[in-house]
């Protein structure tokens, strides 16, 4: 079949080079929603979840970054402004060397998300119970091909069921009839539909059963391979980021903590959050007996976030120096950025 | 003597649901035990039954479900012949249990101390006073900063890490014999559950607690547990010591699902799978249940239920293939041949 590509009508990242720059840079990205009381007739901000906090990372061409971190460190929102599913509070997202926030057309602003797509975590809830599987995948050529044939579009999604693992008859069935590895293969299909170059995976195994998410890793990893994607892979289990990711980037309250290769992460560990996050993992091996590093009380609230760097109040390493200055994320070896005072290389 | 050790001993076990669409063979002739002072984990992913078999020994299964057959000896005596009066003494005082979902298991509109007070009171027979001096003490043990003040606290005002330990704290409480503990680190984050495991491990060693950990986990089997019983599709497929089983696998089942997880150790690209989705219960496959998904199944398999063979440190493995199974000869070398053929090819 024939590309999708002589469907395009513009080209805006002519500009972009492939070898030098990443495919995605997020420059200080932050995002915080306000929490506002309300009274009779105003209603006032009186403070602001900082969810996302000062992010710097980017995503090369052809690579898989693993974002790992606890419950509320920002993760998932970190993707939806990486694929504009929300505005950015202060700081810009480069998608190819352009800024996917500056003004555009709406011709433009599909062209952006025809190469950015997002697979969400929960297959029971992010498909439209009421739609049969054939219309959920094609849907996204409705909205991005609006002039493309009934057929040409039926005989796509066939083919991306195909891809999925899929069969030609689930296409008449509706999402209740399959299991959830199915539904999370149709979750990808869906992403995939419209061949983007760059999906973002906002935890898309954690709901599923180890054996089933064997199944969807090992499809991710052929498609990736098929159709030359870039991979942002969001998790907090990191024995699945070790698998799948060539690079990890580590999040902790709205910041990023450490990012490196991720051979770098388990042989070279250099901030103390992600020591111990390492050490807490229960391995599945009764020989291996562990001196772990077991962290006092809960992440802080985003709220009102520890002052310095945000991790100071349960770090076995902190000084007085933490508590007023906050690290900045420094490329200590040639692609290791670490943000800590003390680090551990 | 033999009989002696066991605190608890499941035989034969039969628990079935009628709901509309089916009877559900949940439980399907489960039987193994527990003996004083031991933990034990069971395994299984989900809808395999391990939340039934718990909730078949304390006899709180929902009304639509009956355990047709089988004993629940505890202390020499079968829970499934007590009348309902003696039953409640068992619940809490003898055997007591930690759910999954520490939001859910408080009560959201009762203080932490009213609802530690009222089992205390009532079962160990003492008044509020006394009953309140208990559990602050046990939530002292359990690492409550300031216990005393954060009693008259209310749920909503913990953090989930904290919740589940005063769930732990209130079940010890009682001074239980035997802690039947229902995935209770699942919900929470790595670093939380570490703490809670390190809790659990530590309560278990010092009250010398017989524990029953139920959890799809692994990592967390392995470092708590002492020995381990294998569930798939309401059945036990294997059981024995926890160490002998992690290392030397001997049902395809519980070699796949080893295989299937991704670990910190090994590097590897492919995963193994197991092909297909964990059963259904209402018409369940015939003979083995594992075998529409085994490698090794041969035609008996679909059609007689394996028997359990014994052997070693009470091993016990429910396959018909057992003895001419090597699931492991060398599976480096194996692994290493593989990648020969490949590269010749």
């Amino acid at each position: 079949m024939a590309t999708l590509k002589e469907y395009e009508t513009i080209d805006l990242f002519s500009n972009w080079d492939q070898k030098t720059q990443p495919i995605i840079t997020l420059d200080n990205l932050k995002k915080w929603f306000p929490v506002s009381q309300q009274s009779i007739l105003f209603s006032r901000v009186v403070a602001n979840i900082k969810a996302v906090d000062g992010v710097n990372l980017f995503l090369n061409k052809g690579e898989t970054l693993g974002l790992v971190g606890e419950s509320g460190c920002g993760k998932s929102t970190t993707a939806r402004v990486t694929v504009k599913l929300e505005e950015p509070t202060e700081g810009s997202v480069y998608f190819k060397g352009i800024d996917i926030f500056q003004p555009m057309s709406r011709e433009e602003e599909l062209a952006v998300k025809r190469q950015l797509q997002m697979v969400f975590q929960d297959p029971y809830s992010s498909l439209n119970p009421r739609r049969m599987v054939l219309d959920l995948i094609k849907e996204p050529f409705d909205i991005h091909y609006p002039d493309m044939l009934y057929e040409e579009k039926e005989s796509r999604v066939l083919e991306i069921l195909a891809k999925v693992g899929l069969e030609d008859y689930h296409a008449l069935r509706y999402p209740h009839e399959f299991s959830g590895g199915q539904r999370q293969r149709l979750g990808i299909a869906r992403a995939l539909a419209i061949h983007p170059e760059v999906i973002l995976l906002d935890e898309p195994v954690s709901a599923l059963d180890v054996s089933v998410q064997a199944q969807i890793l090992n499809l991710l990893h052929d498609l990736q391979k098929d159709f030359n994607l870039t991979f942002m892979f969001i998790a907090h289990d990191l024995s699945v980021i070790k698998h799948v990711s060539d690079r990890v980037a580590v999040m902790y309250l709205g910041k990023i903590m450490e990012m490196c290769p991720t051979g770098e992460l388990f042989r070279k560990t250099a901030h103390p959050y992600s020591v111990s996050l390492l050490s807490a993992i229960p391995r599945p091996d009764p020989r291996i007996k562990m001196d772990r590093i077991i962290l006092e009380g809960d992440v802080p609230s985003p709220i009102n976030p520890p002052s310095g760097c945000p991790f100071h109040p349960r770090c076995y390493k902190a000084q007085e120096i933490c508590s007023k200055v906050t690290p900045q994320l420094e490329e200590l070896e040639p692609n290791h950025y670490v943000s800590c005072h003390f680090p551990e290389i | 003597m033999a009989q002696d050790k066991k605190i608890l001993d499941l035989r034969n076990i039969y628990t079935y649901f009628y709901t509309e669409s089916g009877v559900v063979e949940a439980l399907d002739g489960v039987s193994f035990d527990v003996n004083y002072g031991e933990p034990v984990g069971i395994v299984g992913e989900s809808g395999c039954g391990k939340t039934v078999t718990a909730h078949s020994t304390l006899r709180i299964l929902p009304k639509n479900g009956k355990t047709v057959a089988g004993d629940v000896i505890y202390k020499g005596v079968n829970l499934l012949e007590l009348p309902d009066l003696q039953m409640r003494r068992i619940r809490g005082k003898e055997i007591a249990m930690i759910f999954q979902d520490p939001m859910t298991s408080l009560n959201p509109i009762f203080k932490i101390s009213d609802q530690m007070t009222e089992v205390i009171a009532l079962h160990r027979k003492c008044n509020k006073k006394e009953a309140l001096e208990i559990a602050i003490e046990t939530l002292d043990l359990v690492g409550i900063p300031e216990a005393e003040k954060r009693i008259t606290d209310y749920p909503h005002q913990f953090s989930g890490g904290m919740r589940q330990r005063i769930l732990i704290a209130r079940a010890l409480a009682l001074q239980p014999s035997l802690l039947i503990a229902d995935e209770p680190t699942t919900a929470l984050d790595v670093t939380i559950q570490a703490q809670v495991l390190e809790i659990i491990k530590e309560m278990q060693k010092k009250l010398g607690l017989a524990m029953m950990l139920i959890t799809h986990n692994l990592g967390v089997v392995a470092e708590t547990t002492k020995r381990v019983h294998i569930f798939y599709g309401g059945r036990v497929v294997e059981s024995g010591l926890t160490e002998d089983i992690f290392l030397d696998p001997k049902h395809p089942y519980t070699y796949a699902l080893f295989e299937s997880i991704p670990s910190l150790e090994k590097d590897k690209t492919r995963l193994e799978t197991i092909p297909g989705n964990v059963p259904r219960l209402i018409n369940p496959p015939k003979g083995c249940r594992f075998h529409p998904r085994c490698k090794y199944a041969t035609e008996i398999c679909s059609r007689v239920r394996p028997p359990e063979f014994t052997f070693g440190k009470g091993r016990r493995v429910a396959c018909h293939h057992f003895e001419e199974l090597d699931l492991h000869i060398d599976l480096e070398a194996l692994r290493e041949s593989k990648k020969a053929v490949k590269e010749e090819a």
